[in-house]
């Protein structure tokens, strides 16, 4: 084995520049001992990030919640609502019952699509941003204000490449399945009802249960992104 | 987007590095909670532009490790760095059962404070070793080698029980 610990814990890591991974990549082929050593540190991140996972998807305790969006905490937060409350004009509740209008307009048309949805041969797939994210988007590599954030990346029991993802009108989790992201659990997204009552934990049951194998890490997500998914 | 949703946002990721640290679930609220209380009295330190999620984890570590070196002087705990008495105050014995069961949380809880937080900033969250150094404020060698020994420590204690 031609390559120290420090290389082998960059290339696993995703921070060796590409020539060098490449060699590795290579020697890797003809080397056992050096295959070994990498799949050796990859379980321990693939076991790591599984044990830490359950809590960022565990509902934030209301205490933690609470310093963040009840009013009165925080002395400028609750005088900038006050201002708010103050000059809420006509205007303001126009706007309101027009959002209203449209939303019941939205829900009273199911064969509407939702954005981001699409269906394709009877099966519900992602499109627009949501199938961008599903295809390009790095959980290791997002944004914390992410309009659709992606959580675990796995393989499931038929080779499929699936993620988990939370958008603000949508969760769930799609399967690559010929060329489009299938969607195969969805529940309401962070600003439903639906999706603050049920225990964010659902989704990570649902990919729990469908996952062979560990979910990926952050060096085996990017390379299965880098390599389109395929199985 | 507000500062304070970005924060929300930022709760799940943030609660489960402070889980990573502390151990335990309450102190790891705990955690938390000193840490968005900071953040929100310190807002105006926070540039906007950079990146908040970099800004808290370096907030939530900062009292997280003032907080261990506290309990230290008080002597419930041994030096940051060292690892075996550190455990001492938590069960030494209770957590190198755990350990050798394959234990992640056990494990974990053996490591020295710069290693663990290294660890959790790696290969839990996922930040770059760049990113990870500009959060702790220590070059990117003392990121490489400190992740190096707690990896080397983690695989050999959970390698044969995984």
């Amino acid at each position: 084995m031609s390559f120290d610990p420090g290389t082998i814990a960059a290339f696993v890591d995703g921070e060796l520049d590409d020539l060098t991974a490449r060699r590795i990549e290579r020697a890797v082929e003809s080397d056992a001992a050096l295959a070994a050593e990498i799949a050796r540190y990859r379980a321990l991140t693939a076991k790591l990030s599984a044990h830490f996972a359950p809590v960022a998807e565990e509902v934030v305790p209301e205490r933690l919640r609470a310093l963040l969006v009840e009013p009165g905490v925080d002395t400028s937060l609750a005088a900038r609502r006050h201002a708010k409350r103050g000059s809420f004009a006509p205007v303001h509740w126009g706007a309101i019952a027009a959002s209203l209008v449209l939303g019941l307009t939205i829900g009273l048309r199911p064969w509407a699509p939702a954005a981001d949805i699409a269906s394709v041969n009877g099966r519900l797939v992602a499109s627009g941003a949501l199938a961008d994210a599903l295809e390009t988007q790095l959980a290791s590599d997002q944004l914390a204000n992410a309009e659709i954030r992606i959580g675990l990346s796995f393989r499931d029991k038929q080779g499929r490449a699936c993620r988990s993802f939370e958008a603000r009108d949508l969760s769930g989790i799609g399967c690559r399945d010929g060329g489009h992201w299938a969607l195969e659990r969805t529940i309401g997204g962070r600003a439903s009802q639906e999706y603050r009552q049920a225990s964010s934990g659902e989704l990570l049951t649902a990919a729990a249960a469908m996952m062979a194998g560990d979910p990926f890490d952050v060096a085996a997500e990017r390379a299965a992104r880098d390599s389109g998914w395929r199985n | 987007m507000r500062f304070e949703e970005e924060l929300v946002e930022l709760l799940p990721r943030l609660r489960r590095f402070a889980r990573g640290l502390a151990r335990h679930a309450s102190d790891a609220d705990d955690l938390c909670q000193a840490a968005i209380e900071r953040a929100l009295k310190s807002r105006d330190q926070w540039q906007q532009g950079t990146k908040l999620d970099s800004w808290m984890y370096r907030i939530t570590r900062n009292i997280w490790i003032d907080e261990r070196r506290a309990a230290g002087r008080r002597g419930f705990h041994a030096p940051i760095d060292d690892a075996v008495t550190q455990v001492a105050g938590e069960g030494a014995a209770e957590v190198e059962a755990g350990a050798l069961r394959g234990d992640v949380d056990a494990a974990m809880a053996q490591l020295p404070d710069e290693q663990r937080e290294v660890v959790m900033l790696i290969l839990v969250e996922g930040y770059a070793y760049r990113e990870a150094a500009a959060i702790l404020e220590v070059p990117i060698g003392t990121v490489t080698s400190r992740l190096a020994r707690g990896r080397e420590a983690l695989m050999h204690v959970l390698g044969e029980a995984a």
